[in-house]
């Protein structure tokens, strides 16, 4: 019999990954009410953007700062170009450009690298495993639960104990008062968005070792990642974090002792629950505000 | 007068017209130059890999043919649509390709269940169709099928030998399968079962599946680990094949491994690193690089066309073992190119060798053209063959 505990370890190294996803879901979510559809894309992109450079001998870290770096552009960009001249436009309008532009970077994907399977170098390895009694962790899954708890405790800090989180906050809150009160709000959304594509391109680079690296790998997590913000509570970054985790734990749980066929299907069956009971989200406030 | 204009007009249209369909080509998608093929494949998403090879060893073939002359002087073209692995978009594109572009024939298009999907309306709409990519069995006690031609192997078939050969010489008691979620892997699985109750002594103790769409592969490495099974048979995509031969490798279950051919790619060296050591796989075709100087041959031919192709041969080689009955069957039809001519062409082939294919018989009452397999075993980075050919009762 395997261990339940030995599920649970696989389910937080899935859901540290969708927890990562889901962050910077939320994190544009809160600030601009614009549920970015290119999330899954541009963490591609970045991902893509480090094969090439790790390919050419660059240091593995250097490669992934600039992979993050490009996506975090073009994030900013993609607000400078299109989002912030369109700020007439309904919210609606905004989700679809976001469409828009997964379509774009995913064919821009396809064309630059094509479409085969490519192994992802890490410098942590997938076969060298740590025995804890009956449980089996792999370097790799400890490294993806390890750097996805790192990045999510940088994020938490930067968003609630630094002046550029106060103004990203306050932005959030109301975008005219911060304004008057001298924030640069274009610049803090750019940051936003920034900010935002980087984590997902994080949970890219983090997600290619595991599940081989193609222009394609992110749209599952894409969607787990979503059903996980909008369990947490599209507005709670914590929310994001224990939507995350629950989801990837239960569906190994739910795969390991009732049905691996309806695996996918949990995800959504769980947000169903989840919002019949508690509409805001785990952690979400603002069905509650609102009201 | 005005009556008498606009008879004279309709007059005029009506032999306009009339010259049009004499002088029209006899049959759809050939011209005096060019033959037009088209396929589905899956150029994206999970089994772009499969897709970008068959249809690049294909295409490359082609090409070679074309630089010689092509057959009987007519180009050979071939149309690729990308079905992204989902069986509705399979058929929007295979609706395509014979009512818009109206090709000559469909060659391959991947995907049991897409092929499944897009089967009735191929079959109903008269379409030549050159072997579609599908586990052989979906076309048994079919009626209509005149114009479909196969040379792809029955997973179910492959199913009872992988199961009857690791009972046999790996001294297999207990089988786990791993298999993909849908009319493929289900195929698979059936030939196992049918295996399992061919053979004394062995039990299949656990039928693990997992999704196309499925990212990882946990808890089916937890769920085969806790089976126990002495031997585990694969029925996936490159990716999930890798993924679970590793995953399995981390909670330390180390099983005899044995594999359909689809997963014959080397890239499966790369992706599985060294858990794809020690695997039993099948094969239809000699693999390249196992000894067989054509088959090797065949591989610097297309990857001096597509360099990329090296990068994906067992899958390219295979693409070009779908097509060349069919241009055996074009080379004998002559140069007047009608369906009906090629159809007979192609019947007569019998016990025919290819450069890649070898053994193909049509008949008229037959058109499961190829009906073997071998053994092969990865070692160290390469395949090397264990057995002779082993051949199945063909059933249509």
């Amino acid at each position: 019999m395997t261990p339940w505990a030995q599920y649970v370890v696989g389910g937080l190294a899935a859901g540290s990954l969708y927890a990562l996803v889901a962050l910077g879901i939320v994190l544009l979510y809160r600030s601009s009410r614009v549920l970015n559809f290119a999330h899954g894309e541009m963490a591609t992109l970045a991902t893509f953007v480090a094969f090439t450079l790790i390919g050419r001998a660059v240091p593995f870290g250097v490669a992934v700062a600039v992979g993050l770096a490009v996506s975090a552009l073009v994030g900013a960009a993609f607000y400078f170009v299109v989002i912030r001249p369109a700020k007439e436009g309904t919210l609606l309008g905004k989700i679809v450009m976001t469409l828009g532009l997964a379509l774009l970077l995913g064919g821009a994907v396809q064309v630059v690298w094509g479409t085969e399977t490519q192994i992802f170098p890490f410098p942590l390895s997938d076969t060298r495993v740590y025995r804890l009694g009956a449980v089996v962790v792999s370097e790799i899954h400890l490294g993806t639960i390890g750097a996805g708890l790192a990045l999510m405790t940088a994020l938490f800090v930067l968003v609630h104990h630094t002046g550029v989180g106060l103004a990203m906050r306050a932005v959030a809150q109301n975008p005219a008062a911060a304004q008057a009160l001298g924030i640069p709000a274009r610049r803090i959304y750019a940051l936003t968005w920034g900010l935002a594509s980087a984590l997902g391109g994080a949970a890219g680079v983090l997600l290619a070792p595991v599940v081989y690296l193609d222009p394609f790998m992110m749209l599952d997590p894409f969607l787990k990642g979503f059903a996980a913000a909008v369990m947490g509570g599209m507005d709670s970054l914590p929310g994001a974090v224990v939507g995350g985790l629950l989801l990837g734990v239960g569906e190994v749980l739910f795969a390991g002792y009732v049905s691996f066929k309806f695996k996918t299907t949990l995800a959504f069956a769980l947000i169903v629950l989840v919002l019949l009971v508690r509409p805001e989200g785990l952690l979400g406030h603002e069905y509650r505000r609102r009201v | 007068m005005m009556m008498l204009r606009t008879l004279a007009l309709v007059g005029l249209a009506v032999s306009v017209l009339a010259t049009a369909a004499v002088s029209q080509p006899a049959e759809r998608g050939v011209t005096a130059t060019e033959i037009l093929l088209g396929t589905t494949m899956p150029m994206s998403g999970p089994a772009a890999f499969w897709g970008t090879g068959v249809s690049g060893g294909i295409e490359a073939w082609l090409r070679s043919i074309n630089e010689q002359g092509g057959i009987h002087g007519r180009r050979l073209r071939l149309v690729v649509k990308d079905d992204a692995y989902l069986p509705p978009r399979a058929v929007a594109n295979t609706r395509e390709l014979v009512e818009r572009d109206g090709v000559f024939a469909l060659v391959s298009s991947l995907g049991t269940a897409n092929v499944f999907a897009m089967r009735d309306y191929v079959l109903e709409s008269q379409t030549l169709w050159i072997t579609p990519l599908a586990g052989a069995d979906i076309w048994a006690g079919l009626r209509h099928k005149k114009y479909l031609f196969v040379t792809y192997p029955s997973y179910i078939e492959e199913g009872i030998l992988l199961t009857s050969y690791a009972a046999e010489h790996l001294k297999t008691k207990t089988i786990a399968v791993f298999y993909q979620n849908d009319l493929y892997g289900q195929q698979g699985v059936l030939g196992v079962k049918r295996g399992v109750a061919r053979v004394k002594g062995v039990k299949l103790v656990a039928q693990v599946s997992y999704e196309v769409t499925d990212v990882e592969v946990t808890a089916q490495a937890l769920k085969l680990k806790e089976s126990g099974a002495d031997t585990l048979v694969l029925y996936a995509t490159p990716r999930h094949g890798a993924m679970i031969v590793r995953e399995i490798a981390k909670v330390g279950y180390r099983p005899t491994l044995v594999s359909t051919f689809t997963l014959l790619d080397p890239v499966m060296f790369t992706l599985g690193g060294d858990a794809w050591n020690d695997v039993y796989l099948t094969s239809y075709i000699a693999p390249p690089g196992t000894g067989d100087a054509r088959v090797d041959n065949v591989l610097a031919v297309i990857t001096r066309i597509n360099p990329a192709l090296a990068r994906n041969p067992f899958n390219a080689v295979a693409g070009v073992s779908f097509v060349e009955a069919f241009l055996e069957g074009l080379r004998r039809a002559g140069p007047t190119v009608t369906k009906d001519r090629v159809v007979a062409a192609m019947e007569t082939i019998r016990n025919w060798d290819g450069e890649v294919i070898r053994g193909v018989t049509f008949g008229p009452d037959r058109r499961q053209g190829t009906n073997r397999f071998a053994i092969y075993k990865a070692e160290g980075g390469r395949y090397r063959r264990l057995t002779d050919w082993y051949a199945y009762p063909t059933r249509f």
